[in-house]
């Protein structure tokens, strides 16, 4: 087959590719000084073809494994002082022209496997819009959507377990949102609307499931504004909010409830600044942030007949508003070591809203950019009760073509 | 008090019509964003006033490792141009990036995604099957091929391609202005011709492969890298046997990167007897240096003086 044939079938892109490369050549073996010649070896690299012929999905496994070496015994909620606190598998690619799919299967010893996140994003609607269907971490808070193995620290914020969830809040749903920029500095509008608000209860029978109608679904909108304020350093302000129906205990309802429905909401707030010189990036950076949040819980309103007429229902669900927050700081010592600090404050729901409050300190160890090593130490002062001690360690590791993770 | 009103709005939609003329690009320039410094001023010498250009990296900061802040989501969304190294390089940030700007025209199989190492003669392709063992391997190849002016050459023709099919109008510009930079690179290729008779044999030690095109080009001899693998901090132990290498090489000349600490190349130059150069890899990655060709004669020419 004549080279000419082969260029014929080849697909403009990669034509034009080539006799580039041959015009190219040719022009620069004729402007090389005399002396220092090299022959031009055979375009390489894109050129030698596709990287993924066979348009298998990127897969990747992240493990987070989990030590405990507490003075007072194991703090880890199956006792353990060492396990594997989650593996995660991850496949990603795009679906289409119009779709690119994003599917994370967690397997931990407690939860068994479960469907992390599964996520169809549209990638070419207009006004730059992007839309995603299925299950995804609640863009609500900063560290929210954030892994947990990826966290700066080994849990995350006592607010964001005791409002959110240990790992975080995940919804089934829609998400839409949109970067913006009227006042020429990057702000991204996030809405949401799932399924319902958190995880369901296994234990909790209500009359009326809470997404009956569309006001028991659960929406969230986030606001992000970012501003560079060097070239070493920048700034994120944002808000959030989340609100649905959730169950809620009572007690000598009829039929077997045990259960209402009530709203229930979250507010927030998170700043963070960076800073990182551009020269020096590799070896210094400091982060800085601050999260607050007030969880705000409705009266139920009715209740369900009481399973003794003369005896009336108890409502033992939250109906107090409840605030929260937490002050993060981590500083990079070396290229591949950081220590880090965090300080937690929260009108705590497992003491009946009493504060609890709990201060922290990490060493952090980078051997590359594909594992994590962290040492912790924590002092938990519960809302009542005496403080305990923590410490803490973490090896996280990532196989394979890991998507990076978002700013 | 109408008049007022409407004096008011009047100069409130010249001032707004002013401010707008001055944030936007002439009409019908090419809007290019590039990775990299040297992509910049490339594409910028090829596109002169047809195209408006900006930079992700800059040139003293290391290029695997830029934060994809959200700002720069915002030079993208509006790009017609998408310019990048490739060779998995930009892969700690540019999906990122692209996926926030959601612009069609310059994701991957858009008009304007331009992976510029599709023109390259790619060296270190890994052969056979490669992984993290080796540190931070780029399988499909090394990708700091700028630093070999006939790849410049390469990319500007590519930029010249590009800006054709999207603008077909200003072709004679673009053929122009390739010309002239060619004939600009040419002209620094001869007045650095004895530099390069100083370098080519001599026995350097290298911090990175980013250098690997650079001795492709000089002809210089990398004997050893301070890295004991691609992205991998050097141990003791490793750089008790480069200081073996140098000696035995007899290897006078360490080069590296700004954005690395020099107090591990300062030690084993202390140990070797060796001198030290911080080189920059890209525009700008020293003051004074902000153009390709500048950058290319510096690196040559400090080289030469320190092989001498």
């Amino acid at each position: 087959m004549l080279v000419s044939d082969v260029r014929a079938q080849l697909p403009e892109d990669a034509r034009r590719t080539a006799q580039t490369s041959a015009s190219v050549a040719a022009s620069a073996k004729k402007a090389r000084p005399s002396g220092f010649t090299r022959e031009a070896a055979a375009p390489q690299g894109q050129g030698q073809g596709p990287v993924n012929p066979r348009l298998l999905p990127d897969i990747s496994a992240v493990g987070d494994l989990i030590g405990d070496l507490s003075p007072d015994g194991s703090t880890q909620e199956d006792g353990t002082r060492f396990g594997v606190r989650e593996i995660e598998i991850a496949l990603q690619a795009a679906v289409d022209p119009s779709f690119r799919g994003d599917v994370f299967l967690g397997f931990s010893d407690e939860e068994g496997v479960h469907i992390e996140q599964a996520y169809l994003t549209a990638t070419s609607l207009p006004w730059a819009l992007e839309v995603r269907l299925g299950r995804y971490l609640m863009p609500v808070t900063k560290q929210n959507t954030t892994h947990r193995h990826d966290l700066h620290t080994i849990e995350h914020s006592y607010a964001t377990q005791r409002f959110l969830g240990a790992e975080g809040a995940k919804g089934t749903g829609v998400w839409v949102s949109r970067v913006i920029s009227p006042f020429k500095f990057y702000q991204e509008v996030i809405l949401t609307v799932t399924d319902r608000l958190g995880e369901a209860p296994e234990d909790l029978v209500v009359e009326e499931s809470t997404n009956e109608d569309l006001s028991g679904l659960a929406y969230s909108a986030r606001l992000r504004n970012y501003w560079d304020l060097s070239q070493s350093t920048n700034l994120e302000v944002s808000g959030s909010v989340l609100t649905g129906k959730l169950e809620q205990p009572v007690v000598g309802a009829a039929d077997g409830i045990n259960a209402v429905t009530a709203r229930q909401s979250l507010y927030g707030v998170d700043v963070t600044f960076r800073w990182r010189p551009l020269q020096q990036g590799l070896y210094k950076s400091l982060i800085v942030q601050a999260e607050y949040m007030r969880q705000m819980n409705d009266d139920p309103g009715a209740l369900p007949p009481p399973e003794v007429p003369t005896v009336p229902v108890v409502y033992a669900g939250l109906t107090q508003s409840l605030n929260g927050g937490y002050l993060f700081g981590r500083y990079q010592i070396s290229r591949r070591g950081y220590v880090g600090g965090r300080f937690d404050i929260v009108d705590d729901p497992l003491f009946g809203g009493d504060r609890s409050k709990a201060a922290s300190g990490y060493l952090i160890y980078y051997p590359s950019e594909f594992s994590k090593l962290v040492a912790g130490y924590e002092r938990f002062m519960p809302g009542s009760g005496s403080a305990t001690n923590r410490i803490l360690l973490q090896a996280a590791f990532a196989l394979g073509p890991h998507r990076p993770h978002p700013f | 008090m109408i008049q007022m009103t409407l004096r008011v709005l009047r100069n409130s939609a010249i001032v707004l019509g002013a401010l707008a003329a001055m944030a936007l690009p002439a009409a019908g320039q090419l809007r290019v964003v590039t990775s990299t410094t040297d992509l910049y001023d490339i594409a910028k010498a090829v596109g002169g006033n047809k195209i408006t250009a900006v930079h992700i990296g800059e040139g003293y900061q290391d290029p695997h490792f830029i934060e994809p802040k959200p700002s720069f989501v915002l030079q993208l969304q509006k790009a017609d141009v998408w310019a990048y190294v490739g060779l998995d390089l930009e892969i700690g940030w540019m999906p990122l990036l692209l996926d926030g700007a959601k612009n069609a025209k310059i994701r991957a199989g858009g008009s304007g995604h331009l992976n510029a190492s599709q023109v390259i003669s790619v060296l270190d392709v890994a052969r056979g099957n490669v992984d993290r063992s080796q540190g931070d391997v780029h399988p499909l190849g090394n990708p700091h091929y700028w630093l070999d002016p006939d790849n410049a050459r390469k990319i500007a023709k590519l930029f010249r391609d590009e800006f054709v099919e999207l603008d077909t109008e200003n072709e004679p510009v673009y053929d122009a202005n390739l010309k002239a930079w060619n004939a600009k690179l040419e002209a620094a290729e001869a007045g650095w011709r004895d530099d390069l008779a100083a370098i080519k044999g001599k026995p350097v030690v290298a911090w990175h492969t980013s250098w690997r095109y650079l001795a492709e080009y000089t002809g210089m001899n990398i004997v050893g890298f301070i890295e004991p693998k691609p992205g991998v901090p050097p141990s003791a132990a490793h750089l008790a046997g480069l200081v073996n290498t140098m000696k035995q090489k007899n290897a006078k000349v360490i080069i590296m990167e700004p954005f690395y600490d020099k107090k591990t190349a300062d030690k084993v130059a202390r140990e070797t007897g060796a001198q030290v150069l911080v080189l920059p890899p890209s525009v700008g990655g020293l003051k004074g240096l902000d153009d390709y060709i500048s950058v290319m004669k510096y690196d040559i020419h400090t080289l030469a003086t320190a092989l001498k």
